[in-house]
């Protein structure tokens, strides 16, 4: 997938104004947080359910070597194949093969976030490969050749005369409505034809369970199994961070997830996968491959601080709670993962450099940390990322500041230091600042906060500060340190 | 019980120092005399957030050297105490004894309302107000401090006053320090949906614990709704206080 | 290749510095666990309906038998096909579907996996199956895939009839799970939990049902079964 990150800026303001998408997030928000509050309701205790949720991402991550070798070992007893890659190119290169091998001329995909990542498909039909994202959100967007717009609906912002038109020209259908149903009922019989006939399913991972082994897939379409049951050859493929200890921590994971998803207790299909078919049933795969993919990860996995981003469930929660995603969406994000999860993954798959705005654009109001079932503080990655760019860090690609906003800083750090300094500041900032002050305010000012002056007003710098006011008084003081 | 010691947000000092008098009034309404460290200048968040951690630190010992022998300190601004207890530690990991002491500190510093209810106990003031007032609940406030209650209980000990809901009261207003400067476009649809929340409200004035707010919902209330109100609790709460001392 | 590509993955990992594992916080019973047999069958009945299954009892194989019938005739079903598990088998389908003109495939009516896809994709208009668990939390149908039970006909046909024992009825998930992994080398190689039918509001958040999945699922619960 082409990297966009650093549209941010531009893609956030047209998205702002597009009504489609300012419309279809109200609504999602609102309508899942209602849900997602009444399930998260079903435990005894929510914020207990909710700790050991973190509590299991945690080990998880600590334990990453030793899960991942020990669901390899399962997952092999089972009769799965299991391959590791480094990157997405081995990944890719690796997925080929196997599909060559076998004379594989149709895929069908599950959704999975992680060969957006690799850019999968792209590979696949360069090499003669015909493929079909299944689910009906990725469908679409496949169709259009556009990013997701949101996590849980890939597609929910684009109008239904839109969908028709394409659904015309691309011949998914032959009569043109503006129905939804009936536009799904158009895209299931045709990829219905795709799940008759397909040669190699490609699905994700939504869970590794390290215990036994198995493969854990959630969804509510029905495509995931669809495409595990018809032919005879399944590669899923998973990141590192999918494993989890054992499978009572996978079904408490699997209900965080889905409450915090969609709203759901649960979703419509949960299927486990412990290895191919056992050779006499007549449908389900003969072979299962398992792809372990790292593209990165075991690199920051060296620093503690951002090792708790692979925590993360892919939930989409982080998106619910963020006041910038609920106005913006994904789009402007530029890349396969967006919202705070994307805002704390991108920066470190793409280099500091590159998303500059993804780890700015926040307004620290934590709803994301406070919601998060798998324990990450994105605000606090958000500041260490900053910090990076600043020390101009070659591993995370960081890029030095301009010098006027590190001279500003130094001088800023250097005038709290000393009250006397402070004062001297404020004398020499007021008249400057005040120069055009109406009714005690300020209405505009040019340079790099006259953004905040198209439709809000600041107050004019107090001609005396409350520090004058209490020298005036002669407040009684104690426990002073030394004065300079 | 020992007298607290003010400690004062650069955001008031400069821009809104009747918040920091506010604060003065309602402390002492409670037979306190609180202390001011006249040293005190700004705890380093703006350069915190920007990414210049080493630089910050001078900050950061200063006000812990300004701060650091009180009881209690108490502050009018969430965003600000959430740095002196969060961030400090996380600044200082390297320096042992610097960290000793700001992880020391982290447990005696308070915002106001936390301050008034939670370690004086108190929730009525003897204060009166007669209207509907809303209560925006910062950011930094409900989720970084878990401050929630204790500004209401002051408002609803108001005679008179009446606390009324508020959609969307728990929403960012937008404001995020340099997010409002740096993304305004997105920040200014955060705000003004605030803002049209309170109107809905039918309050008569919107009361938050965060400066930051203030200045973001207040400046876009100024230029586009100027009969509407925004006040600190503190200064909500000094104006209903009928014999405020000073 | 895998293999290099593997020692280097996890050379890195643990080189990695380690960290303290945190320790699991206690958390209360789950509240399911609390209720007792007829609360299991009444809350798993209410999940259903609640999910949008349709929901049917039934006292034993005969009465089960007639509400097929009952069902059959309100969706004016022809052909059907019927997994070959151990509670689909105690209710001869097959001299059913005699009596009632209903063509009733099993699976091995398809000898290969071409000529079963066929049947499931394109012939018949309901998959009926038994199930192996119920779990009551939240509606839930557990089927344990094997060649007695194939996955598809609980998910191509555009319908799926579900007989549940009531004595399969568990309350929560683990009670499936640590049964079916209690030994890895027993372990099912496929499961799946269906709650409710297939669903998307992918297209400007219309509600859609069945969109690949079945469009409705119908539930008989029996009383008495003779697995």
């Amino acid at each position: 997938m082409k990297v966009k990150s650093e549209q941010f800026r531009e893609v956030a303001i047209e998205e702002l104004k597009t009504r489609h998408t300012r419309s279809h997030l109200d609504v999602i928000g609102l309508f899942i947080s209602e849900m997602r509050r009444a399930s998260m309701g079903t435990f005894p205790d929510p914020s207990a359910a909710l700790e050991l949720g973190r509590a299991i991402r945690a080990e998880s991550i600590e334990r990453l070597p030793e899960l991942l070798e020990e669901f390899e070992r399962n997952a092999t007893a089972n009769g799965a194949v299991v391959h590791w890659a480094r990157d997405a190119d081995e990944a890719n290169a690796l997925i080929l093969r196997i599909a060559q091998e076998r004379n594989v001329r149709l895929v069908t995909k599950g959704k999975s976030m992680v060969t957006e990542e690799t850019g999968l498909n792209d590979v696949l039909i360069e090499n003669g490969l015909e493929v079909f994202e299944t689910d009906l959100g990725e469908f679409i967007i496949q169709l259009l050749g556009r990013p997701p717009f949101h996590i849980q609906g890939p597609a929910l912002n684009i109008p239904v005369q839109e969908i028709c038109d394409l659904f015309m020209e691309k011949g998914i259908m032959n009569e043109p409505t503006l129905d939804p149903v009936e536009l799904g009922h158009a895209a299931r019989v045709f990829l219905r034809n795709k799940f008759h006939h397909v040669d190699m399913a490609i699905t994700g991972v939504n869970f590794a369970v390290a215990q036994t082994g198995t493969i854990i897939n959630v969804e509510n379409e029905g495509n995931i199994r669809l495409t595990k049951s018809s032919p005879r050859t399944q590669v899923s493929v998973m990141t590192l961070e999918k494993v989890v200890p054992t499978m009572q921590d996978a079904m408490h994971m699997l209900r965080l997830l889905c409450r915090n998803c969609t709203g759901q207790k649960i979703a419509s299909y949960v299927s486990m996968d412990s290895g191919p078919n056992k050779g006499r049933e007549v449908d389900g795969p003969r072979e299962l491959f398992i792809v372990i993919l790292d593209n990165g990860r075991s690199s920051f996995y060296r620093d503690p601080e951002v090792r708790e981003i692979l925590r993360c469930i892919r939930c989409g929660v982080c998106m619910l709670e963020c006041p910038v995603y609920g106005k913006i969406g994904g789009y402007p994000y530029g890349w396969a993962y967006s919202g705070p999860m994307g805002q704390v993954l991108n920066p470190l798959m793409l280099g500091l450099e590159r998303t500059q705005d993804l780890y700015r654009a926040c307004t620290f109001c934590g709803g994301c940390k406070t919601a998060c079932p798998a324990g990450i503080d994105h605000p606090q990655k958000f500041l260490y990322y900053r910090a990076k760019d600043v020390e101009g860090d070659p591993r995370y690609k960081g890029k030095r500041r301009p010098w006027t906003e590190s001279s500003f800083m130094g001088i800023f750090t250097w005038v709290t230091k000393r009250r006397w300094r402070w004062n001297l500041g404020i004398k020499a900032a007021r008249p400057f600042l005040n120069r055009h002050v109406e009714q005690g305010f300020i209405r505009g000012m040019k340079g790099p906060v006259e953004g905040w002056f198209k439709s809000r007003d600041f107050p004019a710098m107090a001609e005396k500060t409350f520090h004058d006011r209490m020298q005036e008084r002669g407040s009684r003081e104690s426990g002073e340190p030394s004065r300079s | 019980m020992d007298n607290p010691s003010l400690f004062i947000p650069c955001m008031v000092d400069l821009f809104l120092p009747e918040i920091g008098e506010a604060c003065l009034r309602v402390l002492r309404r409670l037979d306190l005399d609180p202390i001011y460290h006249p040293e005190q200048t700004c705890c380093g968040q703006p350069a915190i957030h920007a990414g210049y951690v080493k630089k910050a630190k001078d900050s950061a010992k200063h006000f812990i050297d300004v701060f650091g022998e009180d009881d209690a300190v108490v502050c009018p601004a969430g965003s600000c105490v959430c740095t002196v207890k969060d961030r400090y530690p996380d600044l200082l990991q390297d320096e042992p004894t610097w960290l000793r002491r700001a992880e020391d500190l982290a447990p005696r510093v308070y915002e106001l309302s936390q301050y008034i209810v939670d370690v004086m106990g108190v929730e009525d003031l003897g204060a009166s107000y007669e209207g509907r007032v809303a209560y925006h609940e910062s950011c930094r406030v409900l989720r970084g401090l878990g401050v929630s209650e204790q500004p209401k209980k002051l408002i609803k000990a108001v005679s008179g006053a009446e606390l009324v809901p508020m959609q969307g009261a728990e929403v960012c207003c937008g404001f995020g320090g340099e997010f409002s400067t740096n993304y305004p476009e997105i920040s200014e649809v955060l705000v003004s949906e605030k803002a049209a929340n309170y109107i809905a409200s039918g309050a008569d004035v919107l009361v938050a614990c965060d400066p930051g707010c203030l200045l973001n919902i207040g400046g876009y209330l100024n230029r586009n709704h100027p009969e509407k109100r925004i006040m600190h609790v503190a200064s909500f709460l000094a104006e209903a206080i009928q014999d405020g001392r000073t | 290749m895998s293999k290099k590509a593997k020692d280097e993955i996890l050379d890195k990992l643990k080189a990695a510095p380690q960290t303290d594992v945190p320790p699991r916080p206690t958390v209360p019973p789950l509240n399911e666990l609390a209720w007792n047999r007829e609360e299991r069958i009444e809350k798993l009945a209410e999940n259903l309906t609640l999910l949008g299954c349709a929901v049917h009892r039934a006292r034993d194989a005969e009465e089960t038998v007639n509400k097929m019938t009952e069902i059959a005739r309100a969706e004016g079903l022809t052909k059907i096909i019927a997994s070959e598990d151990d509670v689909v088998a105690t209710l001869n389908l097959a001299e059913w579907g005699k009596s009632n003109n209903i063509e009733v495939f099993t699976p091995r009516d398809g000898h290969d996996r071409e000529a079963f896809k066929r049947i499931v994709f394109e012939e018949v208009q309901a998959g009926v199956t038994g199930v192996d668990f119920a779990v009551a939390e939240s509606g839930t149908l557990c089927l344990i895939h094997d060649e007695r039970q194939p996955r598809l006909v609980s998910l191509a046909p555009i319908r799926h009839i579900a007989i549940v024992p009531v004595e399969r009825i568990h309350p929560i998930y683990e009670s499936v799970t640590d049964t079916l992994f209690e030994n890895r080398e027993k372990a099912p190689s496929h499961i799946t939990f269906i709650s409710g039918p297939s669903m998307t509001a992918d297209i400007q958040g219309s509600l859609f049902k069945g969109m690949h999945g079945p469009k409705t699922v119908t539930v008989i619960l029996v009383e008495q079964t003779a697995t």
